[in-house]
């Protein structure tokens, strides 16, 4: 199984989160509250719910996140490389935008249908910038071993490594549903 | 690490000579001190407390100076971009703790340079203590202009003046750092921004 150094890990979820927050920046943030609040005209979700769903789980997974961060011991045993595990690979590639199988949201992740739009973005803004810090604190594969437990069930805990590569493609899956639908509104204006 | 290329020099000079025109040998000193930093995205570069060791010429990127108070409450003093020189001038220039912050707003590339070798060329080159003083009082007056705005102008006004002095701002940076260097609330921002562009 591919091994990765905590570096080798990282830096494509930072890449990630950035090009995310340029789109919150440059598109989502500017638009007007009708523009977020139109779903489509098939049936879905809006621009606000999809980022309102988003930081559903930022809600939940960034103090989950802290606190995994927290508990880590700064003497820890200097392992180089950090390997996933199958069960946050499975969750991962469930997520990734390239698989188009829709799911239904969880419980706890369904968003309300009429939102303050320019609230929702903001805060999807703040989510984005304080996982760049997050990121940017992690630096040892002693961080990404520790288990964080999903949001639908304590029962289950993936590695933070996983945690985080699983949040962040999802992330990429709702953002890419919200530019589907504003291609399609933009080409009727 | 990497070396300074010729066309980030070509922007320096530039720079330079907007504020006072330097003859060749002064233009070669201060051009010599200048080395490339790159970085991403919400990253501190001076931090309050700390003396602030550099000044930068900003060639990418949207950075900005900020208060935090005892609260955590922000207050956004000054925004930085290309091709103006950015850091914390007072803490810089007479080299005490900083009282501010200087952060990245979005991935940023810059030249720095560091006050000790600025300093030693103050004292040897007149002209090169002039261009900085000629550079810090246009600082100075945009300051007071900005005193003015934040002083005189309602909300509304402020927003339009910020828009017309930058009118890309609102796809470069998140809102809420915009509303902060204006003082006003992130929902009173977004009514103006939904009331005045259409």
């Amino acid at each position: 199984m591919k091994k990765y150094s905590p570096q080798q890990w990282i830096e494509p979820l930072v890449e990630t989160v950035e090009a995310h927050l340029v789109r919150a920046t440059e598109v989502y943030q500017n638009l007007s509250e009708t523009q977020l609040n139109t779903p489509p005209a098939e049936g879905g979700w809006s621009v606000a719910q999809c980022l309102e769903h988003l930081n559903s789980y930022g809600d939940y997974y960034l103090p989950a996140t802290r606190e995994a961060l927290r508990s880590v011991a700064s003497t820890s045993n200097p392992q180089s490389t950090y390997q996933s595990g199958w069960l946050g690979r499975y969750f991962t590639n469930m997520m990734k935008p390239e698989n188009t199988k829709k799911y239904k949201a969880f419980k706890g992740h369904i968003p309300a249908t009429q939102l303050d739009g320019a609230a929702v973005v903001a805060r999807f803004i703040e989510q984005q910038e304080e996982w760049l810090h997050l990121l940017g604190e992690i630096t040892t594969v002693a961080q990404m071993n520790v288990r964080v437990p999903i949001s639908i069930s304590p029962l289950i805990r993936l590695k933070l490594g996983d945690t985080l590569s699983f949040v962040i493609a999802h992330n990429s899956r709702h953002v890419q549903q919200a530019d589907r639908l504003l291609a399609v509104s933009l080409e009727q204006v | 690490m990497r070396t300074t290329s010729e066309n980030e020099l070509d922007a320096l000079r530039t720079a330079i000579e907007q504020i006072h025109p330097l003859d060749a040998q002064e233009m070669f000193a201060l051009l010599a001190i200048w080395r490339p930093l790159e970085v991403k995205r919400k990253v501190m570069l001076i931090a309050a407390g700390e003396q602030a060791s550099h000044i930068y010429l900003v060639q990418k990127g949207l950075q900005r100076v900020y208060y935090l108070d005892e609260h955590g409450r922000e207050a956004t003093l000054v925004f930085t971009y290309a091709p103006s020189f950015g850091g914390i001038i007072d803490s810089f220039l007479l080299q005490t703790p900083s009282r501010y912050y200087y952060e990245t707003l979005t991935p940023s590339a810059f030249l720095m340079a560091s006050f000790d070798e600025l300093d030693r060329l103050m004292l040897r080159y007149p002209a090169i203590e002039r261009m900085i003083r000629l550079g810090t009082t246009a600082t100075l007056g945009g300051l007071l202009e900005r005193l003015v705005e934040i002083q005189a102008f309602s909300s509304e006004e402020k927003f339009r003046a910020l828009l017309k002095r930058s009118p890309h701002i609102l796809q470069l940076v998140p809102h809420k750092y915009l509303a902060n260097y204006l003082g006003i609330d992130a929902t009173n921002f977004s009514k103006l921004l939904n009331r005045i562009r259409i």
